[in-house]
């Protein structure tokens, strides 16, 4: 067996002793894994490589920090509720069309961001209230969010894992559009039907309204939604007008967001929604300092490369099934592109590269939902305040599977997709 | 106090203790380099000589110039465009420890960016320095990341927009030197270096330019010269005589739509011809095993060894490895060769760059025999 290997399973085995066995948080328990991966490794403790790789997640740690710390104080201004409560009282009758107009409703800050988490954090949050209320049960909504987030990080007009991608192959960030919207649009609207059908029966719309928080709207007015349409303004006006409105960063759009939202609405105790808001996001942060150790004594050790030499060296009829295992079990849309992405392109160099890379990043980004880190999932469970995120991976198998599929079908057919596409 | 304090004291103790160790081997990256300059060199100064504006920052970086007193071609030569591809940094450094000028002038920028010398890139696990024996005993050099420090320039964008381009790259470019180009006076930090350095080719009237990189063995462009489409009957003649000496390289245009890059931004905003050489580095490949100096140093990887056997995938890698010493000497075999195809296409024009050490030399002897 290769060393690789071994320090692979070693860290794996510890991972699953301390979440499952010492119920240990999962940062806490992907550090240790790091560790003794290291010192299976031959590694020592590295204590320069351990530190290095929280970094690694840095800036995606303060997005979450800050997002937290905005929707904490949305929620407590009421706009929250208002948002859930109008929502099904307007559209309770179209439970088809509300299904689908959610699902692009929370795609759009990925779409604007490419940033996945953006979507569970800011849309994702405003809907979960009103898609329980309907009937989907707790685990579902988080599944059917995390996909959207998936999907949405996906879409055009920004897909970071293309870039990705594109950087390592010098490919530029051009063109992508069709092949993206083909991708995710069909692929999000079957997510959404597979939800609505599955779950959402005959709606009871008074007893629904009843344990949702009450609108506000009629006491605060329009300034009510104020915080949302500056965070969401200035993700859009970035992109839109970037010679106009600096990119200040996602962390202080929130920031700016918030302080915005003390005034807007029921009075805010700021001390103490904030601190709420952090204690809730630790255990997530946690595992991201967690993740980012664990990724880097892969690479040290040579465990990284491992796993992409094994995907490229799979035979024909194992290649694609490989892929589309292989690439989301790098727990991440970012690595998978990057470590697994890139030599991809190169093994499949003559179809339509555009559309190969566009599948490519559709597949990688199902690894957002993956463990060990299983970021989404974790998001959308505390979310719904669910204590087994592993549910929300669980509930979202079907349309993972559709994903993927659509993903392999689509580097398969690359070519043809192409001439289709001009 | 109850027992959660306790358990707080001490993981709060273990986190000083733990920050300690990794911020002295964080602080140690920033301590320079040392060259010991060739006496042929006939000026030193600093990159901020033409950008006030990044004076006293991690921006600013020693420039070396070698001057003939004959009138001839201006070259220009940057290593460490990319901290973490060290035979750039390193074939640099052989040049201005090396070679004396007949003809013309020589201008030579070894760590073009400097502040990522002080930095390594979050997972991928890279070494910090690495040690040659040198004539003079064991010298250390720093091995740094692919862009700027973050420290220098935060937070990335999620999308990195080009100046005055408008292409989109991912937010990581944004500290990327090679996508910086031709830069921005009043932009960000890696934009007024981009721009310090076109400043630097249009001051010093450079009449051909190089930027060594290293690439990882799947990429497609590697041992390559890539060029402006200006250059390219230079670099065709250059590419037949490194042929003839078995040494392969393929000949790349430069894309006229994607922007930020030396051979294109250099080649459109001035009248200089640049190249941009790449060799094949393993240390930076996503396939690469155990990450370590012995990698960067040796270039050998049995993931690549297997990798390279694989008919699904192009991979550039020799069978003994790529180490240091063979990265290096094809990098100065490139520089030679195209400075000669320059002079036959430009015999009005010309420059002579005398004791640039020879490819085979490099590898019999090892490149730390060519440093003092």
């Amino acid at each position: 067996m290769p060393l690789e290997l071994i320090i692979l399973l070693s860290m794996l085995a510890v991972f699953a002793g301390g979440v499952f066995w010492l119920k240990l948080p999962s940062g806490v328990a992907m550090g240790a894994a790091a560790v003794v991966g290291a010192l299976v490794g031959g590694q020592g403790i590295p204590v320069r490589h351990l530190v290095e790789g929280t970094f690694g997640y840095l800036d995606a740690m303060l997005i979450i920090a800050t997002a937290m710390i905005f929707m904490k104080v949305v929620e407590a201004t009421g706009a929250l509720g208002t948002i859930s409560y109008s929502m099904i009282k307007s559209l309770y009758r179209y439970p088809t069309l509300l299904m689908i107009l959610v699902a692009f409703f929370v795609m759009f800050p990925g779409m604007m961001t490419g940033l996945s988490s953006a979507c569970i954090l800011t849309t994702g949050a405003l809907v979960a209230p009103a898609l329980v209320g309907m009937g989907i049960p707790a685990a579902s909504v988080g599944a059917f969010i995390a996909m959207m987030a998936v999907f949405g990080m996906i879409a055009p007009p920004i897909n970071i894992p293309v870039m990705i991608i594109g950087g390592g192959v010098d490919m530029p960030y051009v063109g992508f559009e069709k092949p993206l919207i083909m991708l995710t649009f069909p692929l999000a609207i079957a997510t959404a039907l597979y939800y609505r059908f599955r779950f959402i029966r005959k709606i009871n719309v008074d007893e629904i309204l009843e344990k949702l928080p009450r609108s506000v709207y009629a006491k605060h007015g329009i300034k009510l939604f104020l915080p949302l349409f500056i965070v969401i303004g200035l993700m859009v006006g970035i992109r839109i007008a970037p010679d106009a409105i600096p990119d200040i960063g996602i962390p202080l759009i929130f920031m700016i967001g918030a302080v915005v939202g003390i005034r807007t609405g029921e009075k805010v105790a700021v001390i103490d929604v904030a601190r709420t808001a952090i204690r809730e996001s630790l255990p997530v942060l946690g595992i991201l300092a967690g993740v980012g150790m664990f990724v880097q004594i892969m690479t040290l050790t040579g465990v990284r490369g491992y796993l992409a030499v094994s995907a490229l060296q799979l035979p024909p009829e194992f290649l694609y099934p490989g892929i589309a295992l292989i690439m989301p079990a790098m727990g991440s849309a970012y690595a998978a592109s990057s470590v697994i992405g890139v030599p991809l392109v190169f093994v499949f160099l003559g179809r339509n590269e555009i559309v190969v890379t566009s599948a490519l990043s559709l597949i990688a980004g199902i690894g957002d939902l993956m463990p060990p880190p299983s970021l989404l999932c974790v998001f959308a469970a505390q979310l719904l305040g669910i204590k087994n995120h592993f549910t929300v991976l669980k509930a979202a198998a079907v349309p993972i599977v559709i994903a993927l599929l659509a993903g392999v079908l689509a580097i398969i057919f690359a070519a043809d997709i192409g001439s289709l596409l001009k | 106090m109850q027992r959660h304090h306790y358990t707080a004291l001490a993981f709060l103790f273990l986190g000083v203790i733990v920050s300690a160790i990794a911020s002295r081997d964080f602080l140690s990256m920033r301590a320079p380099d040392v060259l010991y300059p060739s006496r042929f060199v006939t000026k030193t100064g600093m990159l901020s000589g033409y950008c006030p504006d990044i004076h006293g920052t991690y921006g600013d970086t020693p420039v070396y110039y070698f001057e003939s007193g004959q009138p001839g071609a201006t070259i220009l030569l940057l290593g460490g465009t990319h901290p973490n591809e060290s035979a750039g940094f390193i074939a640099a450094a052989v040049l201005v420890e090396n070679v004396r000028l007949a003809k013309g002038r020589l201008i030579v920028v070894p760590q073009a960016c400097a502040s990522g010398f002080t930095a390594t890139d979050p997972l991928e696990a890279s070494p910090m320095s690495f040690t040659l024996t040198t004539r003079s005993g064991e010298r250390v050099f720093r091995s740094g990341a692919r862009g700027g420090n973050p420290i220098h320039q935060w937070p990335d964008p999620l999308v990195y927009r080009h100046y005055p381009s408008g292409q989109q790259l991912s937010g990581m470019e944004s500290r990327n030197l090679n996508r910086s180009y031709p830069g921005n006076p009043n932009g960000t930090f890696m934009e007024k270096n981009g721009h310090a350095l076109l400043q630097l080719i249009k001051t010093e009237k450079v009449d051909i330019a190089f930027d060594l990189h290293e690439a990882a063995p799947e990429v497609m462009i590697i041992n390559a010269i890539i060029t402006h489409e200006k250059g390219s009957d230079i670099a065709a003649t250059a590419v037949l005589n490194l042929e003839l000496e078995d040494l392969k390289y393929s000949l790349e245009l430069s894309p006229k739509n994607f922007h930020g890059l030396s051979h294109r931004e250099w080649g459109d905003s001035a009248s200089v011809i640049p190249f941009l050489m790449e060799t094949s580095n393993p240390i930076q490949g996503r396939l690469r095993g155990a990450t370590n100096v012995n990698l960067l140093l040796n270039g050998k990887d049995k993931f690549y060894s297997i990798a390279s056997q694989l008919t699904n995938v192009r991979i550039t890698y020799e069978p003994d490895g790529e180490p240091l010493s063979l990265r290096v000497g094809r990098h100065l075999q490139g520089f030679r060769r195209l400075i000669e195809s320059y002079n036959e296409q430009h015999p009005d024009n010309t420059a002579i760059v005398e004791n640039i050490p020879e490819y085979h030399s490099v590898i019999e002897r090892g490149v730390g025999n060519f440093l003092k």
